[in-house]
């Protein structure tokens, strides 16, 4: 009964694989260069940029440091409060954080329709900073406090201790995370759909739309991008994860020991 | 304590919008809940016994494709979701399953299931090899009903809520796929959220956040009762 379901397991893990290998196939037909030269996917894509960037920077730093404060002064209440914004969906969070920022009922910060994608932003580092902070709880709680230690005794400055201690250790996971908010967070559609605007909107809502609407229904644009997004991702992923392919295993290694 | 608190109250804030407005409690489709409520226990289940199969499998085995292996079902997480969406769209289109509970459901396996493997195993790796090694040799039934149920009890909850969390933050992958033909509750709210009746839609987001509050007290419940007659029965 193991085998049969660690294979049905597989077979249901290669299907995003095989999705991978039709949306090749679909996209044959595109017209690249004028894809490449369209302004309206050129401006989602640099939108999509900005807002992937920040939310994901943000929710990386924000989650890091709370597991980091959490594990040092022992704070388990806030650890398990911290956890909650996890269990809300994510239609429902952005609803309440534009409900909490509009002007009709809430504080009245942020107008309807603003364009810096701040209620996007906002909503996305809510709900994935617990999710960071989980990722890194874990690592912080087994991580040896004695190269911290050893760092203060050389006198070495708060951020060469962090940078010496703990970075090292932290390296697996922040790039797990990142990667993972990064290729969610990107080619999304329910958040910035609800609270994104009409132009420019995010890379996932443009291509969800062309693709659902009847007017795009023989375009193979959608395909062509959502291949080409994958694509970005997983050069991204590779790269970062060879480039400290080194770095990891000396971790690794002297863990085990 | 000053710090604490003040966090406490960022991480809160947002719910506080929840008071804002009376909702008011409508839902014209009762077969949306129904479909509902169907996805979320088939697919807990199957997420379930999914995971911790394989898991447990990742755990143990010393098969040489291990490596290969774990990096397949952790793959898809760093795959952007629409992405596997648009590509299941042409499967499943391919094998007639558009607009059917089966594709739906299918489709929703194919994004939840790395995140409960993910949980899963890193569950197991926290409770340890050595304490796992020892329930070994127990007779399976034995090792499954005293030692890995009441073990594991916590991290299947966890599962099966964050399984009900994906699925109810679906709504471009259910629309999609189901082409319409499979309501589910956050198909049919997205659409009062668009709209200007704000009572509606925050009675929405009120059943959007019950649902896995529910979940959870019952599983809690449920929990609490069978480690409670287990120990009865060692007794």
């Amino acid at each position: 009964m193991l085998r049969s379901s660690v294979v049905v397991t597989i077979m249901v893990s290669l299907l995003p694989l095989t999705a991978l290998v039709f949306l090749a196939i679909e996209s044959t037909g595109t017209d690249w260069g004028s894809l490449l030269t369209d302004e309206t996917w050129r401006d989602s894509f640099v939108t999509t940029l900005y807002v992937v960037s920040v939310s994901t920077g943000l929710s990386l730093v924000i989650g890091t440091w709370l597991a980091r404060t959490v594990v040092q002064k022992g704070w388990r209440f806030l650890s398990s409060v911290l956890r909650l914004p996890m269990f809300v969906p994510h239609i429902a969070a952005a609803y309440l954080i534009w409900l909490l920022f509009s002007g009709t009922n809430g504080i009245g910060w942020i107008e309807a329709n603003e364009r810096n994608y701040v209620t996007v932003i906002l909503t996305y580092i809510w709900k994935e900073t617990p999710f960071v902070f989980l990722m890194m709880l874990g690592t912080y709680e087994q991580l040896n406090r004695g190269y911290v230690e050893m760092a203060k005794t050389l006198q070495l400055s708060p951020v060469d201790q962090f940078k010496h201690g703990e970075l090292p250790f932290l390296m697996k996971p922040l790039l797990d995370s990142a990667w993972i908010l990064i290729a969610f967070i990107s080619f999304a559609y329910e958040v910035p759909a609800l609270l994104g605007v009409t132009y420019p909107k995010l890379i996932g809502v443009l291509a969800y739309e062309r693709l659902s609407t009847g007017l795009y229904l023989e375009a193979t644009e959608p395909y062509a991008v959502a291949l080409v997004w994958t694509c970005l991702v997983g050069i991204g992923v590779f790269l970062s994860y060879v480039l400290t392919a080194s770095i990891r295993r000396r971790i690794e290694r002297g863990v085990r020991r | 304590m000053i710090r604490q608190g003040l966090l406490i109250c960022l991480t809160f804030i947002p719910f506080i919008s929840l008071f804002f407005v009376v909702p008011t409690f409508e839902i014209e489709n009762n077969m949306a809940i129904v479909h509902t409520i169907g996805l979320i226990v088939i697919l807990s289940g199957i997420n379930v016994w999914l995971s911790m199969m394989c898991a447990w499998w990742l755990l143990w085995t010393d098969s040489r494709w291990k490596h290969v292996i774990e990096w397949l079902v952790f793959l898809p997480l760093f795959i952007p979701m629409l992405a596997t969406l648009f590509g299941l769209y042409l499967i499943l289109a391919e094998a007639g399953l558009i607009g059917t509970y089966v594709g739906v459901t299918l489709a929703l396996l194919v994004v939840t299931i790395p995140y409960s493997i993910r949980l899963a195993y890193n569950g197991m790796a926290v409770i340890g090899r050595p304490l796992l090694e020892q329930a070994r040799i127990l007779p399976s039934r034995r090792r499954v009903m005293y030692v890995l149920y009441p073990l594991f009890s916590r991290l299947m909850r966890t599962i099966a809520l964050f399984t009900t969390v994906i699925l109810l933050s679906q709504f471009a992958l259910i629309q999609l796929i189901g082409a319409g033909l499979i309501p589910t509750v956050t198909t049919e709210l997205y659409q009062s959220y668009a709209g200007n009746n704000r009572g509606l839609a925050l009675s929405n987001t009120w059943m959007l956040i019950l649902f896995p509050v529910l979940l959870y007290f019952l599983l809690s419940g449920w929990d609490r009762y069978m480690v409670r007659m287990l120990k009865g029965r060692l007794q």
